[in-house]
């Protein structure tokens, strides 16, 4: 556990290994980044750091002669960088550097792939649960595809013949726009750099995803959104996040009820609603929605998970997620991210 | 649209009832009973087909049900429950896309005959509907 005042740290180095560093220590309780450098003005942490709030500049020197810093953490991979925090270090701050540098470097590597390993098993479990819902939306076609066949075979009329062609052609695209939703699901986010996603799409995308999790079809969906409410991100997180509220509601309704999805754009920020219907959730439990492994379904229902892993890209791309509740009225997400449009 | 109530016509095998959301699967199940001798009236929804077999003085003359489970309205469950209550002599098969052996087994305690599955050939759906038929026929 944490213990004491937050360590405040300046980070030198906003390259990849910086931007890591960052990101994890912006969602670690207990420390604090008060600063970034990095002599290139193009540096990806940089522009990381001003999505977050955190002072960033090119000027090392400048940057160590601020007050309140109780640790350099140098990773920018210059030799002479060492030397260079020592003579503009006058009050001796603790310096992080070199081989141990390379050290935690590797460590928080480490912790990335496995928690991509983990987001990546929990979208493929998810889709598990999706089994039922996709056989039915692709057998419904398929037995078209079959019929049309069975009856082209013995048909001679070459008007009726070219018909079913057709009907056939259409039938097999709209199998192929279900496989390409899910590809795009299971797709293992790309380590490129962060695009524009807008969130009406990835909302939409969702909710095609989360039909399929019951086996009831009676969902009555109402859009309320907002023109190009963009945010920063990888396309396949955000599906995530979206995916796994948006599920939840579903099952939570049991397939039947009202869906309730909404953007908004103002003060720099994008805020998306997603409210159901449903049972809502019991204040003891609550508390415990966003822990890992939290679930009150049933095994191949649900892995506890889903909240979990929408927290912690949400905190990633430095926006919140929430939730309020009513018992026997419904349940809803709010989920806030800086706006990038 | 008033004279499909009546007696089924002279050379059909029997009259079916198919309740689907999807107006594929009706045009698929119509398309392939149709070509095996059956006479085939659609309903989009539980609702619609309870509407259908309740509307006029008789209740419909419909040899044989055949239901979808996951749709609007009145769902399948629902749906089927209704008929075996409404119209025991009525048998009820059961078409769907995905097999679900828990449901299977329900549906089948609850008197559903067959519990078929999609994409399901001509032959194989005009046989299930025959012994269907000759079933009821049996018991009635
Ligand atoms: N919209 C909702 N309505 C009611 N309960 C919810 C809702 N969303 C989440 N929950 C509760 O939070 C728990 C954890 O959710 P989540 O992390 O997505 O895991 P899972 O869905 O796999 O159980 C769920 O099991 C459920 O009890
Ligand atoms: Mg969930």
């Amino acid at each position: 556990m944490v213990s004491g005042d937050p360590i405040n740290v300046i980070l030198l180095g906003a390259g990849t290994g910086g931007t890591s560093l960052l990101e994890l220590f912006a969602r670690s309780p207990g420390v604090e980044v008060v600063g970034i450098a990095d002599k290139n003005p193009d540096a990806p942490g940089l522009k990381r750091a001003r999505e977050l709030h955190i002072p960033a500049s090119q000027d090392v020197a400048e940057l160590l002669s601020r007050d309140g810093t109780g640790l350099i953490v140098d990773v920018t991979g210059d030799p002479a960088m060492a030397e260079f925090i020592a003579r503009h270090n006058p009050r001796g701050i603790q310096v992080l550097g070199g081989m141990t540098a390379r050290l935690l470097w590797n460590l928080v590597q480490h912790e990335a792939g496995i928690q991509a390993q983990l987001f990546q098993a929990a979208k493929l479990a998810t889709i598990g649960t999706f089994t039922s819902g996709i056989a039915h939306d692709i057998n419904n076609p398929l037995y078209l595809v079959m019929s049309l066949a069975e009856d082209m075979a013995d048909e001679s009329d070459p008007g009726v013949i070219r018909d079913h062609a057709r009907d056939i052609v259409q039938a097999v695209r709209r199998i192929a726009a279900i496989v390409k939703g899910l590809t795009l699901y299971a797709r293992v986010s790309s380590a490129d750099d962060l695009v524009g996603v807008d969130l009406n799409g990835a909302l939409d995308e969702a909710l095609k995803m989360a039909r399929y999790a019951t086996v009831l079809n009676e969902i009555e969906v109402a859009r309320d959104y907002v023109a190009r409410p963009v945010v920063r991100g990888r396309p396949e997180e955000i599906l995530q996040v979206c995916v796994n509220i948006v599920t939840n509601g579903v099952q939570a309704m049991n397939g039947r009820g009202a869906l309730r999805l909404s953007t908004r754009r103002e003060d720099g920020l994008v805020t998306a609603t997603i409210a159901d219907t449903g049972p809502g959730i019991p204040r003891d439990v609550l508390d415990k929605i966003f822990d890992p492994f939290f679930t009150t379904k049933e095994p191949g229902k649900g892995t506890g998970l889903g909240l979990h892993i929408a927290r912690t890209i949400v905190k990633k791309y430095g926006g919140l997620i929430d939730v309020s509740s009513h018992e026997g009225r419904g349940t809803t997400f709010r989920l806030q991210f800086p706006s990038a449009g | 649209m008033v004279d499909v109530f009546g007696i089924p016509q002279k050379n059909s095998r029997g009259r079916v009832l198919v309740i689907d959301d999807e107006a594929d699967v009706r045009k698929s199940v119509t398309m392939s009973l149709t070509k095996s001798g059956y006479e085939v009236i659609e309903a989009e929804d539980g609702q619609q087909a309870i509407g259908l077999m309740n509307s006029g003085d008789n209740p419909l003359a419909v040899d044989v049900i055949i239901c979808d489970i996951r749709m609007p309205k009145v769902n399948g469950i629902e749906a089927v429950s209704y008929f075996r209550a409404q119209y025991p002599s009525r048998p009820v098969l059961v078409l769907t896309g995905f097999p679900d052996i828990q449901l299977a087994t329900d549906l089948l305690k609850q008197g559903v005959v067959d519990y078929l599955v999609k994409p399901i050939e001509r032959e194989k759906l005009a046989a299930a509907v025959e012994s269907a038929m000759t079933r009821s026929r049996k018991a009635a």
